[in-house]
């Protein structure tokens, strides 16, 4: 360990949270779950172009926040992991946002 | 001369936390460098999009999404394993560890299942058939088979990695007190997890 | 890790002998200066071909090339000033060498992962020169490798971009050693608002190594994967965008720029106070500009593809968030010269190169907002007046910068002193062939002279002999300024600790450093980092 670190940013103590193995299950049903969703709203889903991209998307969005907060343990950690990852998506979404106002509204 | 004070903070110093931060600041890497083909995925979706939902239909989706559950799982075990380490139950962090490593090479064999009967009909980039086809779907196939090929590479780099930490487990330097390798093996598992997730909707679920 | 520890009264060079101890090492000075040899080396390949451009460009018509030389001239002058020279020189020398000292800490966060970095730079250098001598030769697509031409031409365009792909990686990681580094390694008593703004510049820079590289990384990766495939991603003739190749290789090559300025921002931030002998005017907001620098700088990147056929919508956005990011920058300018009024100014060579820093990056700075306005850029775009403004902030921005950072720490990593005069002399030929090498095109772009051309107009020539002419008192500036330098390492005077009355954690320990960095424990003031008493 670190002696005589005391990073303000984290403040994180020697204390170690573990997440029990039932917590891990119902997560991994949880996203079971979801990608039972997924796939039947596209299957069996209308031909709402736009709406099913997105709620395709959504839906993985919440798997994937699932998967972050709690398999990557993110929802235990200290908040900079957070804002580090906040940071990285608001940028790659403004990278998106930017790009489609070029492709969206071209001709 | 002061020769016995000691920097408080070092770079030579073990630091979990230091560890840590620097694995993510990777994943963010690797998040960035699917992402600029997903920014590309996008474009051509948009452009392109009956061609899109039409090359689709040569994906199985049922492949898809057994492949989907097998890296939920995987991820499901790799997490159980640090759990397993935490509790001291080594023994059984390894088997977890063993089981998310199969779960790859499960993962694999599925896919090149798929890639193969690919080949078979010729849709691979360069083969007769898939140059008669038309630009949009010519471009569906080369993202799916770039971007599902990069994801693999990244399941044999993180099925390799986790095989190391077995090794390590072995010889004692991840222990219950020292387990920041597994966990940043497990992240890493996790990213290779997280970019199927995207993936699978936007290659086999269009519609 | 636990080594045994070498006396403090060893320097970092006496530790250990011999080159093994240099190729192995993960002593982060030792890095740096394996990293200070490579990239001097490198810049001066780079500073040769553009030797030869100028003098090709000398007259009109052919004067010692051919045409499609020429072009392979100006593109591998690109590959290797920007990937090679502008965007590691900072932070992996002086970032390097002094981030873990001035924030009182012994080394990098990871040393073996900073040593791995310097094996990819090589690497990936080693790589570039390749493309000088198989195949079909260098490319000829300019540096930024446009498609569907660099997807088409029989050049070594894959080697080059397999290249900038390596040091993308040597890039991306010692971004991630310093952002670790800064938020785990600082003393105890100094955070973030006590660190040096060096430190700053660099932690902003980090985060854009980080986190813009990997998205030129898997670009190059398709333009190979289009040479080798001929899927259609970007050529138009199979239904590809060219437009999009633009979009993907700006989204990482414009923060880049950002990479190349603000370590040099950092340095002269550190040199200005110290040669004032005043603390920094505006330390949180030249902090905090670095940060929305390197924020806003994500969102420019549409400014270098306003005539490639954009929709109008995105060009008016991209205009508009071109003239925000200008704003940090200036806020940075009005700082350094408010905390120069009044100070007590000590002209030594730093301080030549951090003003004649401060006139060239303002000239740089509105040279780019002229190309950030859509109205004055359809007429500039791709003339000599761009030529002009990115050499206006990369060259007499961070490359004097540079030279800033050399005569500053000089001292303190080498242990001797170099010739005053003699540095003043060079610095004076260095700032007059700058400015005539480089002001020449801003009036050249505005007649209307193309850039990347062989061949011109014969009205241009008078500026174009002028600017060439430029170019031949500049190197003899830099062939005073690297004797000099030379001189000062072989038989300068022994340089103290402090020869410069410098108040950050560096100037308290020896000069050169012991292996552990410090001989006795820093002390961190509780006033900031710029305490001047």
């Amino acid at each position: 360990m670190n002696p005589g670190n005391h990073d303000k940013t984290t403040g994180q103590e020697a204390h170690v949270h573990i997440v029990s193995y039932k917590e891990h299950a119902s997560t991994f049903l949880g996203l079971i779950l979801l990608t039972i969703m997924t796939v039947t709203v596209s299957v069996f889903g209308a031909d709402l172009y736009t709406l099913t991209v997105l709620t395709a998307l959504a839906i993985a969005s919440a798997k994937a926040v699932v998967v972050a907060m709690y398999f990557m343990h993110l929802k235990y950690d200290p908040k900079i992991y957070k804002a580090m990852l906040g940071v990285v998506l608001v940028l790659f979404i403004v990278f998106i946002v930017l790009t489609l106002i070029d492709y969206l509204i071209r001709n | 001369m002061d020769t016995t004070f000691v920097l408080p903070n070092s770079g030579h110093h073990r630091d979990d936390m230091s560890s840590k931060m620097g694995m993510w600041l990777f994943l963010f890497t690797e998040l960035l460098l699917f992402g600029g083909l997903f920014l590309v995925y996008m474009i051509y979706r948009f452009k392109y999009h009956d061609a899109f939902l039409h090359a689709s239909y040569d994906l199985n989706v049922w492949f898809g999404g057994v492949n989907t559950i097998v890296l939920l799982a995987s991820s499901m075990s790799v997490a159980m394993s640090i759990t397993a380490m935490q509790k001291g139950n080594i023994k059984l962090s390894k088997n977890l560890i063993w089981l998310t490593i199969i779960a790859a090479g499960i993962f694999l064999v599925i896919k090149s299942f798929e890639w193969s009967a690919k080949f078979e009909h010729g849709l691979f980039p360069g083969m007769e058939h898939y140059n008669s086809m038309g630009n949009g779907e010519r471009l569906f196939f080369f993202l799916y088979f770039f971007m599902t090929g990069l994801h693999a590479l990244h399941v044999i780099i993180g099925a390799i990695f986790l095989y190391f930490i077995i090794r390590a487990i072995q010889k004692q330097k991840v222990r219950q007190d020292k387990y920041m390798f597994l966990e940043n093996g497990g992240l890493y598992w996790h990213l290779v997890d997280l970019i199927w997730i995207y993936l699978f909707p936007l290659f086999y679920l269009i519609h | 890790m636990s080594t045994h520890a070498p006396s403090p009264d060893l320097t970092f060079f006496q530790v250990a002998k011999g080159i093994k101890s240099w190729i192995f090492t993960v002593d982060h000075k030792r890095i740096a200066l394996l990293y200070f040899y490579s990239i001097v080396t490198f810049f001066i390949v780079g500073v040769i071909l553009g030797f030869l451009m100028r003098l090709e460009l000398i007259a009109p018509g052919k004067t010692i090339v051919e045409a499609h030389t020429y072009n392979q001239l100006f593109t591998l002058h690109g590959v290797i000033m920007i990937f090679l020279f502008i965007i590691p020189v900072v932070p992996a020398i002086f970032g390097n060498f002094f981030l873990p000292i001035m924030i009182g800490t012994d080394d990098v966060s990871f040393p073996k992962v900073n040593l791995l970095s310097w094996y990819l730079y090589i690497l990936g250098g080693v790589l570039a020169l390749l493309t000088l001598v198989v195949g079909d030769g260098p490319p000829d697509t300019g540096w930024t490798f446009y498609a569907p031409y660099s997807v088409k031409t029989g050049t070594n365009v894959s080697i080059a971009v397999l290249a900038a792909f390596i040091l993308g990686f040597s890039s991306i990681l010692t971004g991630l050693n310093f952002i670790v580094t800064i938020h785990r390694l600082r003393y105890p008593g100094m955070g973030f608002f006590q660190m040096p703004l060096f430190a700053w510049a660099l932690y902003a820079t980090a985060w854009i190594q980080v986190l813009a590289t990997p998205i030129v990384g898997i670009t190059l990766l398709m333009i190979v994967a289009e040479r080798v495939f001929g899927v259609g991603l970007f050529d138009p003739s199979i239904g590809g965008d060219p437009i999009l190749y633009q979009h993907l290789f700006w989204i990482y090559s414009h923060p880049a720029v950002y990479i190349m300025v603000l370590p040099a921002m950092g340095i002269i931030s550190e040199i200005i106070p110290t040669f004032s002998q005043r603390t920094i005017f505006g330390y949180k907001a030249i902090a905090y500009s670095s940060l929305a620098i390197a924020f806003v700088g994500y969102f420019v990147w549409g400014h270098h593809m306003f005539t490639s056929g954009m929709s109008g919508p995105a060009r008016i956005v991209f205009s508009i968030l071109t003239f925000l990011v200008a704003i940090p920058s200036a806020v940075k300018v009005f700082n350094w010269v408010a905390t120069m009024y009044k100070g007590s100014i000590d002209v030594k060579p730093p301080m030549l190169y951090a003003m004649a820093f401060i006139f060239q990056f303002l000239i740089g700075g509105l040279t780019g907002l002229v190309i950030g306005a859509l109205a004055t850029d359809v007429h500039l775009h791709d003339t000599y007046f761009v030529v002009g403004h990115f050499h206006y902030v990369m060259f007499g921005g961070t490359g004097f910068a540079f030279f800033g950072a050399l005569h500053y720490w000089f001292p303190k990593i080498w242990g001797r002193m170099y010739n005053i005069q003699w540095a003043n002399i060079a610095f004076t030929f260095l700032f007059i062939g700058f400015n005539v090498l480089y002001f020449p095109m801003i009036i050249l772009g505005m007649m209307g002279m193309p850039r990347r051309y062989y061949d011109y107009l014969p009205e241009f020539q008078m500026l174009n002999v002028i600017s060439t002419v430029g170019s031949w008192v500049l190197i003899f500036g830099m062939i005073i300024m690297i004797v000099n330098l030379i001189n000062g390492y072989r038989k300068g005077a022994i340089a103290s600790r402090n020869p410069w009355g410098g108040v950050t954690l560096e100037w308290q320990t020896k000069s050169p450093p012991p292996l552990q960095n410090f001989d006795k424990a820093p002390e961190v003031s509780e006033h900031g980092p710029y305490d001047f008493k």
